[in-house]
């Protein structure tokens, strides 16, 4: 399986036709977008609009019914194994094993990931995220903004080129809040991003591009330059009420 | 955090992964003694209990005739307890999630987590053994070579563990997991358990032909293995994505 080499201005993302069903419900229906290399996409829509499912599905956690999705060319069902080193989650659920400390924690990702300088980087990460002073504490023991900021950590430690973020800010406080963003300020030009968000407000100033699902379908996709705020509101808040897929 | 020095993690990853999530396993064990103590305490329980039963055998009864089945018996359960804790660990903080995010083949993570349950319920073994042999044994003739049981118990363990990591992963994810591994993991476990409980009572008892059942039931013990152990390894990523 080649890997393939994408060029400047490539797309991260392509996503053609992708549905997926659990039974007789459709999550996601006919979902297609792009979405170019270093680009920032927020996807809003109400409880149960297929984000989340989305998102599971570009991850790799979740087969497609229907459909095709690439990153960076890799295939999201063909090529799973190659395309996992290239992208990281950071989810509302930090992921992380509450009985390691945040040293073993990180040091068991960058096992899984192969990470070939892993006690640097462990160390390099755990400074920028600023819990080095608290890198031999059991994780049970951190709060949930120090969870979140672990989780940062976990997710860049294999380098990867697009991160997912799941709803992230859900559960901080405002200071947790300022952290996490002074962090993802720091590795916003070094990534793609695709986050799922429920506050449009923090989404639209994040974001180079929206995207407003519905019942698993797409209701608008446009890169931020196109959108008209007001409008983009409007329709966001006309699809709260449409209910689940 | 400067990633000018990003480089792609090779190929071949999976011997150091494989040894991660063993290690990482024995380690959240060893530090929470959550699997080993209940495990443990249940197979005591069961002593007790089995104790009870046999209290009014009276002294003609050789209890060397049931040991095998007796102590297989306490294994069975012990293991189902165990098998739901090493799953439901990783499920309940989301860190199946996180696992299967990296770039890991999934029978890697089957291999690492079958060889764990096969550590921790052979530690159990080796503890519920001379509990057992005091409790029911004691002035007992011990008729076969020493070094069957533990050729037993070995066989007996790689079978347990290798089809009940995979039907703990099936079981994790539904309503009742308990109930369910207990439906699948008991009707699975009967050629293996007779076999075992075969081999075990032949080293118990020994006596003419002992050695012949013995290898009797070590050879259903390998098949079994053999073939139970491939097929939970060729289904587990299927498993895993349902």
């Amino acid at each position: 399986m080649s890997e393939p080499t994408a060029p400047e201005n490539a797309l991260a993302v392509e996503v053609r036709g992708l549905t997926r069903t659990f039974g007789a419900r459709k999550a996601l229906d006919k979902v297609s977008f792009d979405l170019p290399q270093g680009a920032f996409l927020s996807i809003f829509g109400p409880n149960g609009a297929g984000k989340t499912t989305l998102v599971k599905v570009l991850t790799t956690l979740t087969a497609p019914s229907k459909g095709s999705a690439r990153i960076f060319g890799l295939d999201v069902v063909e090529d799973a194994v190659e395309l996992r080193e290239r992208i990281g989650l950071i989810s509302h659920n930090p992921l992380l094993y509450p009985d390691l400390s945040a040293e073993e924690n990180l040091r068991f990702f960058a096992e899984m990931y192969g990470v070939d300088d892993a006690a640097d980087r462990v160390r390099e990460l755990l400074t920028a995220v600023e819990l080095d002073h608290r890198r031999l504490d059991f994780v049970r023991t951190f709060s949930r903004g120090m969870l979140q900021r672990l989780s940062i950590a976990r997710s860049l430690l294999h380098r990867p080129d697009v991160l997912f973020l799941d709803e992230p800010y859900s559960g901080l406080d405002p200071h947790a809040v300022e952290i996490f963003d002074s962090l993802m300020a720091q590795i916003r030009s070094e990534h793609t991003f695709v986050m799922i968000s429920h506050d449009l407000a923090k989404g639209l100033e994040l974001c180079t591009h929206a995207l407003i699902l519905a019942r698993g379908k797409v209701v608008l996709s446009a890169p931020k330059a196109e959108i008209d705020e007001d409008e983009f509101t409007a329709t966001y808040r006309a699809t709260v009420g449409t209910g689940v897929s | 955090m400067a990633e000018t020095t990003a480089r792609r993690p090779g190929r071949g990853l999976s011997w150091r992964q494989f040894r991660a999530i063993l290690r990482k396993d024995i380690v959240m064990e060893l530090r929470t003694k959550e699997m080993i103590t209940s495990m443990g305490i249940y197979a005591l329980l069961t002593m007790v209990v089995y104790q009870i039963a046999l209290s009014q055998a009276g002294t003609a009864f050789d209890p060397r005739t049931i040991a095998a089945g007796l102590l297989w018996l306490a294994f069975v359960f012990t293991s189902m307890l165990g098998l739901n804790r090493s799953l439901v660990h990783e499920k309940d903080q989301g860190c199946l999630e996180a696992l299967l995010l990296s770039p890991v083949d999934r029978p890697v993570i089957f291999f690492a987590k079958a060889i764990g349950n096969m550590i921790f319920l052979l530690i159990v073994q080796v503890l519920t053994i001379p509990v057992f042999a005091f409790l029911f044994l004691q002035g007992s003739e011990y008729g076969g070579q020493l070094w069957m049981i533990p050729v037993a118990l070995l066989g007996g363990a790689v079978g347990i563990a290798g089809v009940g990591t995979l039907l703990a992963t099936m079981s994790v994810n539904t309503k009742g997991k308990d109930f369910v591994l207990a439906v699948l993991f008991i009707p699975l476990m009967y050629p293996l358990l007779l076999a075992c409980v075969s081999a075990t009572t032949a080293a118990v008892l020994g006596g003419d032909g002992h050695v012949q059942q013995f290898w009797s039931g070590m050879g259903l013990i390998a098949a079994y293995d053999a073939i139970m152990v491939l097929a939970a390894y060729a289904l587990y990523e299927f498993v895993l994505g349902a």
